[in-house]
């Protein structure tokens, strides 16, 4: 039987009670699964986050870590068979889940936003830009029509778009990929939320393109203070533009730190094999191979979920779910091991 | 664009590509006829060689004409013209005139790895199925060794022998890979272009791939064309790059020279885009105005002219040749590529 | 009980005739002495056999058709695809009456259904071959084909080996609703009166039962009841199949 501990919320909020940026976005213990027909998926289970105001935080993890699964579930947009079962969400102080729906969808869009993955299905193919930006605008903000067409205007010049006028009339399809991510990068920040969530916005763009938008992305963030949390299993784009990132693996918080500190010296065998496993156009190194896949979800390892992957791997992680430590101010490990082991960031 | 000037490097080359051209026909369909349009220039005049061990990675965005080249190059699309020259054999005048025993010869030669795992195995074969498929084909191996070799095959790639019975569904992405490189295998190719092998996988399993790619590549003395717009992977498994834009190479040289000094405005801008995983690594991103134009009317004289933020008169008039005047082995189309020597 | 043969043995219950349904004549007695309940349990075999030979048929002819037009680029493919819409607007069931009209020869002497068949099949696989065109289409360009060809593979290979084998799901759901829309044709037929008066088809019955439809109204109810439940049965079995065969697939 196992038996594990999750983080309190009162680790977090004494780390960080005494600093003046204040919480944006607590999550503790938060479980996410999907009920389906071969068994219970544990999509998100234990999981905990914390984003201060005004912060570009990162979310890394592989396919199966549950990272997009936390933006769905703050967003209360769980797709079914999934649902949230425990934990909870506390947004400006405010706890989401006790909630109602109405009271969620006056919050998504003005207090809250998602860039999702793939542009050409986040946008409705069916309605021409101007439509699906103006009809966020009159919802939310009781504009008129002509007020929403002008501030959508603007919002398409602000992302960068060139001859916006005519873009207004177009339809998606007729978009090129980085267009339609700027687009609906622009609809996300049609209400300037509080908090942005970016679900691996770029991963299916070119790579200048990803530039550019990476480029809008941070260039905004700084614009509107806006805090934006970076989704991505990309350590390049971790690197470049998060302040503080936590590592998910197979739905459970394995690491959380500054990311300089995550880089230069992780704490967790996950994190110290991710960062040697991703090759870089700056060098060329030997790769170093994670052996094994990624759990199963609805039957994860026993104890520890990356035990079976874990080059250090003791008989206890085998038993028992290691709980989520502090390593030193604002450094978060979840390892049985970790003060023995000696682990190697880069630079 | 001038053809590659000869090289000093005599290294006998498996493969060469010379001015190879490929367009699709733009058509619009009547009710009676089809009325050709326009074209899109996916290929045009693209030349390269790769040496015996070898591994030459071909780089670009979407529509560049990457994954084409490794297509017309395997004769799965025929080219529009140009050469391709495959141990010595004329790979064109063969698929359209020869011998059908030649015709196999080169299909046992050379192979392809595709880019999705997901739909490069067919559904409703086993995976003994699947990679002993090559020996019912070219009839190369007694019936009675087939199991044998297959269970070697599958050991090359890390996987074990129980597998064979299963179905692609049965596996997960990083395995389905390693099943079509051991089918890519089953005919014993020299030569084995690998079309974003690992894209669709995920980062703690693309490791695995490379890695074992690279083994494979030194035990069995392979050459690959790794096409990839993953510059990160590229540099991990080329000793040389090409630089693909709009159907036309622009920079062709060893991987350190691309990567850590490239000519081309188009590489330099490429690799400053690409995010480096060090938090000490300051991003100087060149970023491109406007995007990847499209291949059906591509700019005049220099294609990148457009977005190039050193564009001059020159650039719009004329194509900048091919060519190493700078540097041995290092070739570049651009005009300007004194300036960033 | 006893059981009663149908008009194929030609013996009639004079004494029953017209009667409604009871314990001995459980669907009841036509005018003419005819047991309503032993015809429509002998027009089942005829109907199925119209049903499952002109599917059989219309399937292997639609594959054929559909896979090569699909695989094939020019004028094989153009032409296959304009005779494949040529017939796919035909209207069959008219040549069918038509047909019949004409060769009324043949249908007295007992070959009525395998013309109904035969028309069927020749008319009606343009359904198939459309689908099978679009699926092979689809298939060709997917990577493992792709692979197979990289291989080596020569198209009698490619076509046999990959591509029709994964076209089949769609193809057997679609064969099994035909069976039932084979069956309709073959009511509608046989009710309007252009079916072969000698072989007991449910058609037939509803053609003998429509004047009497509201005093001898056993002899429409009945075999009505058989039609339905066998279109409904193989409806519900083409979808359960089409369930049953895609999650698979899509894996």
């Amino acid at each position: 039987m196992t038996d594990y501990q999750t983080l309190s919320t009162h680790d977090f909020v004494n780390e960080w009670a005494h600093r003046l940026p204040e919480k944006l976005l607590e999550i503790s213990n938060l479980r996410t699964y999907f009920f389906t027909e071969a068994g219970v998926v544990k999509a998100l289970d234990g999981m905990s986050l914390e984003v201060n105001k005004g912060q570009a935080v990162g979310l890394v993890g592989e396919s199966g870590s549950g990272k997009s699964v936390t933006a769905q579930s703050v967003l209360r947009i769980v797709p079914r068979p999934g649902r949230i079962v425990d934990g909870s969400i506390r947004f400006e102080g405010e706890e989401l889940l006790s909630k109602s729906d109405d009271e969620m969808r006056k919050l998504r869009g003005p207090k809250m936003a998602i860039v999702f993955q793939d542009p050409t299905t986040s946008l409705n193919p069916v309605l021409t830009v101007e439509r699906q930006l103006t009809d966020i605008l009159m919802l939310h903000r009781d504009l008129t029509k002509e007020a929403a067409s002008k501030k959508a205007l603007s919002l398409l010049e602000h992302v960068g778009i060139q001859e916006p006028e005519k873009r207004l009339k177009a339809y998606p399809h007729e978009l090129s990929g980085g267009m339609k991510q700027r687009i609906a990068i622009a609809r996300a920040l049609s209400c300037e939320p509080m908090l942005l969530f970016a679900d691996e916005p770029t991963t299916n763009l070119d790579v200048t393109i990803q530039a550019q938008v990476l480029e809008l992305l941070k260039q905004l963030q700084k614009e509107l203070n806006m805090t934006m949390v970076m989704i991505t299993h990309d350590m390049g784009i971790i690197a470049d533009m998060t302040e503080r990132v936590t590592v998910l693996y197979a739905g459970k918080v394995m690491e959380v730190a500054d990311t300089s500190t995550l880089f230069h010296s992780p704490k967790h065998p996950y994190t110290e094999a991710l960062l040697k496993a991703v090759p870089s156009v700056k060098q060329t190194r030997t790769l170093e191979v994670i052996p094994g896949n990624i759990p199963n979800l609805i039957e994860p390892p026993s104890g520890c979920v990356f035990h079976p992957r874990c080059k250090y791997a003791k008989d206890i992680c085998m038993r028992q779910e290691p709980p989520l430590e502090k390593v030193e101010e604002g450094h978060f490990v979840a390892c049985h091991l970790w003060r023995e082991l000696k682990l190697e960031g880069r630079g | 664009m001038a053809e590659m000037q000869t090289t000093k490097d005599p290294g006998h080359s498996i493969l060469e590509v010379n001015s190879l051209v490929k367009y699709f026909d733009v058509v619009e369909r009547g009710i009676f006829q089809k009325k050709k349009v326009g074209d899109v220039h996916a290929i045009d005049n693209v030349s390269f060689r790769i040496s015996g061990g070898e591994t030459l990675g071909l780089v670009g965005e979407s529509g560049c004409g990457k994954t084409t080249t490794g297509k017309v190059i395997l004769y799965l699309e025929k080219p529009t013209s140009g050469s391709i020259l495959f141990e010595g054999m004329d790979v064109v005048e063969t698929f359209e005139n020869g011998h059908q025993s030649d015709r196999k010869v080169l299909r046992r030669r050379m192979q392809m790895v595709f880019q999705n795992p997901y739909n490069s195995l067919d559904p409703r074969m086993t995976v003994y199925d699947i990679v002993s498929e090559a020996f019912a084909i070219h009839r190369n191996i007694p019936k009675s060794q087939w199991t044998d070799r297959v269970y070697e095959l599958l050991r090359m790639v890390n996987l074990e022998e129980y597998h064979a019975e299963r179905y692609p569904h049965e596996f997960s992405g990083g395995q389905r890979q390693r099943i079509a490189i051991a089918r890519a295998l089953a005919v014993d190719p020299k030569f084995v272009i690998l079309d974003e092998p690992v894209s669709s996988l995920d980062v703690s399993i693309r490791a695995q791939i490379l890695n074992l790619l690279i083994d494979l590549q030194r035990d069995e003395h392979l050459s690959y064309l790794y096409i990839s717009h993953d510059l990160s992977s590229v540099r991990q498994i080329s000793q040389r790059v090409a630089v693909m834009y709009l159907g036309e190479i622009v920079e062709l040289a060893r991987a350190d020279q691309i990567f850590d000094k490239p000519l081309h405005p188009y590489t330099q801008a490429l690799i400053s885009a690409v995010p480096v995983p060090d938090v000490d690594h300051k991003a100087t991103r060149i970023i491109l105005p406007g995007e990847v134009p499209s291949p059906i009317n591509p700019p005049q004289a220099c294609r990148f002219h457009p977005r190039c933020p050193y564009a001059t008169d020159i650039c719009r008039q004329i194509a900048p040749r091919f060519e190493d005047k700078l540097i041995d082995g290092h070739f570049v189309a651009c005009h300007h590529a004194d300036k960033f020597v | 009980m006893v059981a009663y043969p149908p008009r194929s043995y030609l013996s009639l219950y004079e004494g029953d005739a017209g009667t409604p349904p009871s314990f001995n004549h459980p669907f009841g007695v036509e005018d003419s002495g005819i047991d309503v309940f032993s015809e429509t349990v002998d027009s089942t075999r005829n109907d199925l056999y119209v049903g499952l030979t002109a599917t059989l048929i219309t399937t292997l002819i639609g594959v054929a058709v559909g896979a090569l037009a699909g695989y094939f680029k020019g004028i094989v493919s153009d032409v296959l695809l304009g005779i494949t819409q040529v017939f796919f607007v035909i209207p069959v069931l008219l040549l069918i009456l038509l047909f019949a009209r004409v060769f009324s020869v043949l249908v007295f002497k007992g070959l009525g259904l395998t013309l109904i068949v035969l028309i069927l099949a020749f008319f009606g696989w343009s359904g198939i071959a459309f689908i099978v065109r679009g699926e092979t289409f689809k298939l060709k360009e997917m990577e493992f084909v792709q692979a197979a060809r990289s291989l080596g593979a020569g198209s009698y290979r490619l076509l046999f080996r990959h591509i029709v084998p994964n076209i089949l799901s769609p193809v057997i759901v679609i064969a099994t609703l035909n069976i039932a829309g084979f069956i309709l044709t073959e009511v509608v037929v046989s009710f309007l009166g252009f079916g072969d008066p000698n072989t007991s088809t449910w058609g037939l019955l509803l053609n003998e039962g429509f004047p009497y439809v509201r005093t001898a109204w056993w002899v429409s109810l009945f075999p009505g009841l058989a039609v339905v439940f066998c279109v409904l049965g193989f409806n519900l079995m083409g979808d359960g199949l089409s369930d049953a065969l895609n999650p698979r697939l899509r894996e």
